[in-house]
């Protein structure tokens, strides 16, 4: 800051005294003020210091002007052009060339105004492009941004846009589903920075950021809510095969004693007790699934649509197979105690 | 024993996730079209990848050898499979073409940080492909899976270069 002043200073002298010089040109001699030149202008300017203070608005137009183009441009290599210009002024030929030097001065101080200009038609476009934007993003609902809108809104795991985004300490945003999957699936760490999130924090939706992705992707947001809502009964059949299996479990568990009992009397009922009726809810469970399965399919083949129906014939079809290998894993557990016996 | 054991992997399987979840099969499968569409608009340089047939998890690719590198001019194919719950866990990426780099094993396969335990969610394939790019033109000789060619590239680089050239020149054209 200091050396910044200690540059200010001697580059605002300069067009003080030329002006005055400009102005007296009329009352002073040109021998006396060749002189002068050669004894240098500190004195003169000392001289006319009071004229310096109170004087025209021109002066101090520029004076104000100044200090604002030299902060705008923080390189010093105006000032320090000036300074030489100075310095070699009075030496060589100081009349003449303080004429020029004014006229260098004001080629510069043009150039300043000049670059001063263009800074500010710059900022003026910047502005009025900005204005642009947002005026266009109000009549059509953000045309020009809204791509990399999208783009700094999405989350990283799932690729969309954040649906309930949920940041991290470490400031970075995931849909909060996204986020609670990588945090049991790959380690409670940020997956962009890697930081570590602290266990005990429960994931809270960002509201503000929340609310802005639904004012700005109504219709995505829409889309996916909807989305999960159908999905929904999906998980609450998913929730009612559970039930129904874990119910029938109970009553055979309760009915089963008293066969196994008859069959033979070893230490080892309860073992035996629980695996037939497991592969029963596997069987149960498959034939649930299946009728999922077909549902699914009868719903995209009324849908028409090829996107959803290969991902649910997909997950159905997954889902089967899994629970094939489930059954037949329960049947051979159930097998096991008899092996062993 | 054979009770206690049988339960617990019964309340293994039943208790915490008792059917693969409906969603992950169908999260995994977007998230990979989602990738692909990413891909297709702005891949990254030298580097190519798609599906390989209708299979949305099994995806070939190609890199194009980094010029500078003794690879250069050689186009290697690379077969990359997505596991089922994939962002969470890393895609298996193989070098189909063979390669004469002391972080690829004789096998294909790619010893790399970000594919291992170095995963995160939030890597995408094109930043694998990249990744796996900086390691042509950086091997790192210091934790190789081909001893010998390590100890050829640290000892030996030109010798090393000129191999790894000539292999490039044999398989990769």
């Amino acid at each position: 800051m200091a050396a910044r002043e200690g540059h200010e200073t001697p580059s605002e002298k300069p067009p003080m005294r030329s002006e005055e010089e400009k102005k007296d040109e009329s009352m002073l001699s040109p021998g006396f003020r060749s002189a002068a030149a050669m004894a240098g202008w500190d004195e003169e300017a000392l001289l006319l210091a009071s004229l310096i203070v109170e004087d025209t608005p021109l002066r101090e137009s520029r004076h104000k002007k100044r200090p604002g183009f030299l902060s705008k441009t923080p390189s010093s290599t105006n000032s320090i052009r000036k300074r030489r210009s100075r310095r070699q002024s009075p030496g060589s030929v100081p009349a003449v060339v303080l004429c020029l030097d004014d006229e260098q001065k004001d080629v510069q101080e043009g150039d300043g105004v000049k670059r001063r200009e263009e800074g500010d038609g710059g900022v003026d476009e910047k502005k009025n492009g900005g204005e642009e934007v947002s005026g266009e993003k109000v009549s059509e609902n953000g045309v020009p941004c809204i791509d990399r809108l999208r783009e700094e809104l999405s989350c990283a795991i799932c690729l969309e846009v954040c649906f309930e985004p949920s940041t991290t300490p470490c400031g970075h945003s995931f849909c909060m589903k996204c986020l609670k999957s990588s945090a049991s699936k790959c380690g409670k760490r940020c997956p962009k920075c890697r930081q570590l999130i602290s266990s005990t924090r429960s994931y809270t939706v960002n509201t503000v950021l929340w609310n802005t992705i639904q004012l700005l992707f109504p219709d995505e947001i829409k889309a996916r809510t909807k989305c999960i809502n159908t999905s929904s009964p999906k998980t609450s059949l998913e929730r009612r095969i559970r039930n129904t299996i874990n119910s029938n479990a109970r009553t055979t568990i309760s009915q089963a004693p008293r066969a196994i009992a008859r069959d033979d009397n070893n230490g080892s009922n309860r073992r035996r007790r629980a695996m037939p009726s497991q592969s029963e809810d596997a069987a149960l469970a498959l034939r649930l699934q299946r009728e999922e399965f077909m549902e699914a399919f009868r719903e995209n083949d009324n849908e028409q649509q090829q996107q959803p129906r290969n991902a649910s014939v997909y997950t159905a079809r997954n889902n089967l197979r899994a629970m094939a290998s489930r059954a037949v894993n329960f049947r051979r557990r159930g097998r096991f105690p008899y092996i062993i016996d | 024993m054979s009770s206690s054991s049988s339960s617990t992997s019964f309340a293994g399987g039943g208790g915490v996730r008792p059917w693969p979840s409906a969603t992950s099969v169908s999260y995994s499968g977007k998230r990979i079209q989602k990738e692909m569409m990413e891909f297709n608009a702005n891949p990254p340089t030298d580097c190519s990848a798609g599906p390989k047939g209708d299979n949305l998890y099994h995806w070939v690719s190609t890199i194009l050898g980094p010029s500078g590198s003794p690879y250069e001019d050689g186009v290697f194919f690379l077969d990359i499979t997505f596991p089922a719950d994939y962002p969470f866990k890393p895609p298996k990426v193989v070098f189909m073409t063979r390669i004469y780099h002391c972080n690829i094993d004789a096998a294909g396969n790619v010893s790399l940080d970000i594919l291992k335990d170095g995963w995160s969610p939030a890597l995408t394939i094109s930043k694998v492909l990249l990744a796996i790019r900086s390691v042509f033109t950086n091997p790192d000789p210091y934790k190789p899976v081909m001893p010998n060619i390590a100890r050829l590239y640290l000892t030996d680089r030109t010798k090393h270069d000129e191999i790894a050239a000539e292999w490039t020149m044999r398989f990769a054209r």
